[in-house]
């Protein structure tokens, strides 16, 4: 028995060891960029870690609100996010849902031709849609960028919620339909509630993928119409001389919102991204 | 059947009796039940397909316009010399492959595209299930972690990219700081910058926002398999190597099939990485096809050539594709 407990401490240690050391290289950087935030220039190019108490600031964040552009490009990225995220998920969920249930014609073909567009290299697919985009006068629009980002996200969001569907029993839909229900009241009131965790998912997958794109906003931006965080902070720091202080303020702000909603997600992300992988029996 | 649903509410009312089964985990009808109501009740399975088929339409106008369309043109523009600055396309067959074999930049972006796609997704592999192991030991304060250690996956690239900019300039930045306090001062530089450190930096940026995401799929998939099967090996006296070998591997091997997939096209495709952190230089040494594509349609304007290697890139992952497919389908014959 004792060598067995031994063994079991030491599963503990090696255990603790691998959380320790992933703790420090995962959570660090991002605790370091919001110290970072607080920090004068001056203390910043210290190369000291901690600095004396006076030069901890709020002036980053003051400056970014009062001097720059970023409430603009915020609200530029949160525009953006909701309208796809809206019209994404109308799009998937009925997509995946039809996908699912229903005896389509080259069903098979359909589903393995959406999910293999994952394959497409997206450089390749933006030079035509440039032209499309283009052609539709969208350049430097709103729903230029979105119907662009659409491409990133729709593929994985309708094999996500498909698989998502497919564990839901049938059986639900067959007693709302005997009850009256035609598909649109079926999806309405019994699996859009019933998959509301998984729809949730698919929501915030749209969400953070439109609000981290930099791709797509690159060739689609022309002006601070549409420019978005990501394109400020590939600017902000790539100039010559940096503000630390201030990219750093930015940086946190634009983590903030994803955080958040990551925190009221988190326990279902990966049983939701993953479900088109796991079938349950 | 709308007649037998004459009012909204009462449609809501009746569908919530089902759901409320649901949840409460009862069937909300036998199967055999509901099919001998169908027949009784004559309930038109063909014309409701073809309103299911409908439900797909948007999708696959969306997708047809934005991805079909547009992969269908890039591979007409990689047979042309398309250029934004010039009015006339001319065609010039292969002319645009002939002239990726002499081009250096070309052959040294696709040698580091499958360096990083193949070392990125390897490491994180294994990573991944170190990470996974870790998380399925029942002990303190292992569900905070779990909660907590896939926000890496989830903020955006470019603030990542920041982060880890900053964390790499010289003097100032966390890593030489840190490297100054051991003794190390002689290392001072700006990682990113360096020509031996910047390619594996960059392959570390990937580990950073991904091992997690493994590392929790795969214990997802670790939480599924039954524990009878561990208490049944351990009864036959299979060490801990065994158990893995032979109940853990063989149990999440679906998640890793889709994990690995979706990641080396993930990875192969990723052109945010690189641009952001170090735009394919310092000369050359981190560049990979993406972002040469990029610079040669957005700087250049050469979308005809910057189509012809981009389906170079989509050639190589379909055989990557089949290849791979028909390993799994021999592993799961034998």
């Amino acid at each position: 028995m004792a060598g067995r407990s031994a063994s079991r401490i030491r599963t503990a240690l090696m255990a603790y060891l691998v959380v320790i050391v992933s703790v420090i290289f995962f959570i660090s950087p991002m605790l370091w960029i919001g110290y970072t935030s607080f920090r004068t220039q001056g203390s910043i190019f210290s190369g000291q870690i901690v600095s004396p108490s006076k030069e901890y600031t709020l002036q980053n964040y003051v400056t970014i609100f009062s001097e720059t552009d970023f409430p603009l490009y915020f609200w530029n990225s949160l525009r953006i996010g909701v309208v796809i995220t809206l019209f994404s998920l109308f799009v998937s969920i009925i997509g995946a849902y039809s996908l699912s249930r229903f005896n389509i014609r080259w069903k098979n073909a359909l589903i393995i031709g959406i999910f293999s567009t994952q394959m497409f290299p997206q450089v390749l697919l933006i030079i035509p849609m440039y032209l499309v985009i283009v052609d539709l006068g969208l350049l430097d629009r709103v729903i230029g960028v979105v119907l662009g980002q659409l491409i990133l996200i729709l593929p994985f969001q309708i094999w996500m919620l498909k698989g998502y569907f497919d564990n839901l029993p049938l059986d639900l839909d067959d007693a709302a339909r005997i009850d009256g229900c035609n598909i649109a009241e079926r999806l309405l009131y019994v699996i859009i509630p019933i998959a509301m965790p998984g729809i949730s998912v698919a929501a915030f997958y749209s969400f953070v993928v439109s609000w981290g794109d930099y791709l797509i906003v690159s060739i689609i931006n022309q002006t601070s119409r549409t420019a978005t965080l990501t394109l400020v902070m590939q600017r902000l720091s790539a100039s010559l001389l940096i503000r630390w202080g201030e990219v750093a303020a930015v940086t946190v702000l634009t983590i903030v919102p994803t955080i958040l909603l990551f925190s009221f997600i988190q326990g279902r992300l990966v049983a939701g991204l993953t479900a088109g992988a796991i079938r349950e029996e | 059947m709308r007649e037998t649903c004459p009012t909204f509410m009462k449609t809501r009312e009746r569908c919530a009796v089902g759901r409320a089964d649901f949840l409460r985990g009862q069937p909300p009808m036998s199967a055999d039940h509901t099919s001998q109501l169908r027949k009784r009740l004559r309930v038109p399975v063909i014309r409701e397909s073809r309103q299911g088929a409908l439900l797909l339409l948007p999708a696959l106008i969306i997708m047809a316009v934005f991805t079909v369309y547009p992969l269908l043109d890039g591979l007409w523009m990689a047979l042309t010399d398309q250029n934004l600055l010039r009015k006339t396309i001319d065609f010039i067959g292969l002319n645009n492959f002939a002239r990726m074999l002499s081009d250096n930049v070309f052959w040294l972006s696709l040698e580091h595209s499958i360096e990083l796609t193949s070392l990125v997704v390897l490491f994180q592999f294994a990573l991944g299930l170190v990470l996974a192991w870790a998380m399925s030991q029942n002990l303190p304060g292992m569900t905070l972690f779990k909660s907590i250690i896939m926000a890496s996956w989830v903020i955006p690239v470019a603030a990542t990219v920041t982060m880890f900019k900053f964390m790499a300039q010289p003097d100032i930045g966390f890593i030489n700081i840190v490297l100054k306090a051991l003794g190390f001062s002689n290392l001072n530089r700006y990682w990113l910058g360096d020509l031996t450190f910047a390619f594996p930096f960059i392959m570390l940026l990937h580990l950073w926002r991904n091992v997690p995401f493994y590392g929790i799929a795969f214990l997802a998939a670790m939480q599924a398999i039954p524990k009878t099967y561990y208490e049944a090996a351990e009864i036959d006296g299979a060490n801990a190597w065994a158990r893995f070998r032979y109940i853990t591997l063989p149990g999440i091997r679906n998640m890793i099939t889709v994990m690995v997939t979706i990641h080396v096209l993930w990875t192969f495709n990723n052109f945010d990485f690189v641009w952001l952190a170090t735009g394919g230089g310092p000369v050359n040494v981190t560049d990979v096809l993406p972002t040469y594509i990029y610079r040669q349609s957005w700087s250049n304007y050469d979308l005809g050539y910057a189509a012809s290697m981009g389906t170079v890139m989509l050639v190589i992952l379909m055989i990557y594709f089949v290849v791979y497919m028909r390993v799994l389908e021999g592993q799961a014959r034998s």
